[in-house]
């Protein structure tokens, strides 16, 4: 008798078991999947949380628009880190704990996404990082973490390949004094010491310097036929300025933040100062057909929001994040997930190439596309993807 | 420039104004729209520009720092630095979500020209022209004019000035105002050479006030001296030396100054005309 009550039990649970919703996973619900993202949203870098999470929620709310991800809507909930580390562990938590989010696709400063990364972690979350770009946070590959954007090495170490690529033979390099370029400083300093190559000149200016006439004339005095520039666009549009001032035109490459030339050309006001200087981003140009179709998209959950670059890094991290969801089925559990972002791959229509992730490199996005003024009009003058 | 503007409040409040970089930028954004957005000429900006600034200045003195005429002098130092970061937010609210910086576009044909063999740009000498004009009319007030010399006079003794009949509080209220009014001014002068950013008045501050310092505190011919120096001396030690000493070289100088003349170079002179 007590065997058969057994037996009957077990059927009963094992019957339950198998019965199971498929969302009897922590933040999925039948209608519903709530993703979590966490970066700084208030005061003046906003830029990087704020603006890349309204580019990512656009095409949430977009995908909820047109049915959801296999019938669950979408439902995105921001928590501010203030780009600071100490503010990112309580963000981080209540995400987790109070929110129950199912992910994470979020993490814009690089300390406080550091600082996260054990939480979350511990709590065994995927986690789709957006646009916080420490190496350690990716490298080694842990199962649950994958970035959409570069990392910290990628682009000083595709500037350089881009300034050998173009006859580079005396490098230089111009940084400013601040923790951004300091975080790029030395692995462009690695990987020109793998190369054999030793700068010709290594120049410091203020981010906000207002007159680099001096540095211009170091850089001329010393030979540079190519000039790598670890500089904000305000330093760097000074400089360029200042080098044309003197005559002297060496071809020039800058990072990330320089991937706008026609801003910068605009800033300068002089015709031909931008001629041999070459900018890098991430993302197509602003002006390119793929992206335009995005401005009225944004301004329809955000009216006031004009489209820059920030939120095409959000758009590309999320549209892979749809895309692995989709992949993983209306089963969707945290495990499942985690293995299709390890060997997911997506080209999103905002980036210069493929989002591509292996189960032993989560460093997913290693495309940079370059940028010129050609003709008086910005263009892209060259691609560079780097092993 | 800049430094003629924190002298002249100085000079009539004995305050250093911490707002002073962030009245600069509000100049800077005012003729970002005046001239991009409102198309109006660089010159009708530059005078707009000036006259909203003095407005704005004065406005501080008489709704916060009049109130606090009577406490601690660091309570007032504390409001302009209170000051400052919320001209930063209001610039964020007013001109933010437009990329990283805005520009405005050049006021005259951009390409260098040779002075002396020298390359310049013909913007650089037409500010450098403007900021000239200024400052000599700043010297000219204060000298010369019943206005410059009523401000003096607040600033020498405020209680033998009231003695006198001067209505000290209104006077100190148009001096925040004239000098918010030149920061409004040299604002819209380098924002054609310039990116601006809410942020951007942080390290004119630091190099107007090492300015300051070195030409000596309240003193208008040592502000325009001390400008001129700090300028050359950034430049020779960041040729010369290291580009990495041409940002540090107004804190050098501030530290050299304050340890070993802190009356600065013109100080000693007022101090015994005094």
């Amino acid at each position: 008798m007590v065997r058969l009550a057994r037996a009957i039990l077990s059927g009963v649970l094992g019957a339950s078991l198998s019965l199971a919703p498929a969302w009897a996973e922590t933040g999925v619900t039948d209608h519903e999947i709530v993703i979590g993202a966490f970066g700084v949203l208030t005061g003046p870098t906003y830029d990087y949380g704020k603006v890349v999470f309204d580019g990512a929620e656009t095409i949430y709310n977009e995908v909820n628009a047109a049915g959801g991800v296999n019938g669950r809507k979408i439902r995105y909930v921001r928590e501010d880190d203030q780009c600071k580390a100490d503010a990112a562990v309580p963000a981080v938590r209540k995400l987790i704990y109070e929110d129950k989010v199912f992910m994470i696709n979020g993490g814009a400063c690089s300390n406080a996404a550091l600082a996260a990364m054990p939480e979350i972690v511990r709590a065994d979350i995927p986690w789709v990082i957006t646009d916080a770009t420490a190496p350690q946070l990716t490298d080694p590959a842990t199962p649950n973490i994958v970035t959409t954007f570069q990392v910290g090495w990628m682009e000083t170490a595709a500037q350089l390949q881009r300034a050998l690529e173009l006859g580079g033979k005396k490098i230089a390099i111009v940084r400013q004094h601040d923790a951004w370029a300091a975080s790029r400083y030395q692995p462009l300093l690695d990987a020109m010491a793998k190369r054999g190559i030793k700068a010709v000149a290594d120049e410091e200016v203020a981010p906000d310097v207002a007159d680099t006439t001096a540095v211009a004339l170091r850089l001329q005095a010393a030979g540079a036929d190519s000039v790598l520039l670890l500089l904000f666009p305000q330093a760097a549009t000074v400089l360029m300025r200042d080098m044309y001032k003197i005559g002297y035109k060496p071809l020039v490459i800058g990072g990330s933040p320089l991937g706008e030339v026609s801003e910068m050309q605009h800033a300068i006001g002089i015709p031909g100062a931008t001629d041999r200087f070459e900018g890098l981003a991430p993302t197509k140009s602003l002006d390119d057909p793929a992206v335009q179709k995005y401005r009225p998209l944004l301004n329809k959950y955000f009216p006031n929001a004009e489209l820059t670059p920030w939120h095409l890094l959000g758009i590309a991290s999320a549209q892979f994040v749809v895309a692995a969801l989709k992949q993983v089925g209306p089963d969707v559990t945290r495990a499942k997930l985690a293995t299709v972002l390890s060997t997911m791959s997506l080209s999103p229509d905002v980036y210069a190439g493929p989002i591509k992730c292996t189960p032993t490199d989560h460093q997913c996005y290693r495309t940079v596309a370059w940028y010129g003024m050609v003709d008086g009009k910005m263009k892209q003058v060259g691609v560079t993807t780097l092993p | 420039m800049v430094a003629l503007g924190l002298v002249v409040v100085y000079r009539s409040t004995g305050h250093i104004n911490f707002a002073h970089g962030e009245l600069l930028m509000i100049g800077s954004f005012l003729a970002y729209s005046f001239i991009t957005q409102f198309h109006i000429a660089y010159v009708a900006a530059l005078v707009l520009a000036v006259v909203l600034s003095l407005l704005l200045g004065a406005a501080t003195d008489r709704f916060v720092y009049r109130r606090l005429a009577r406490s601690h002098d660091t309570t007032l130092v504390l409001a302009t630095v209170g000051l400052s970061f919320l001209l930063k937010g209001v610039s964020r609210f007013l001109w933010g979500g437009r990329g990283e910086y805005l520009t405005i576009p050049p006021i005259i044909d951009p390409a260098p020209i040779f002075v002396f063999g020298i390359p310049v740009l013909a913007q650089q000498l037409v500010i450098l022209a403007a900021a000239i004009v200024i400052m000599l009319g700043c010297l000219v007030f204060f000298r010369a004019t019943l206005a410059g010399k009523t401000m003096q006079a607040v600033a020498e003794n405020p209680l033998a000035a009231y003695l006198a009949g001067i209505r000290v509080e209104q006077v100190r209220t148009w001096t925040w105002g004239a000098g918010a009014a030149i920061a409004g001014a040299a604002g819209v002068l380098i924002a054609p050479l310039s990116l601006l950013t809410p942020d951007m008045g942080f390290s004119l501050l630091i190099k107007a006030f090492a300015a300051t310092v070195l030409g000596g505190l309240g003193s208008v011919p040592g502000a325009i001296v001390g400008g001129f120096s700090v300028g050359l001396i950034e430049s020779l030690a960041g040729g010369y030396i290291s580009s990495s000493l041409q940002d540090v070289s107004a804190f050098i100088i501030i530290m050299i100054v304050l340890t070993v003349r802190p009356s600065g170079l013109f100080g000693a002179y007022r101090l015994r005309r005094a």
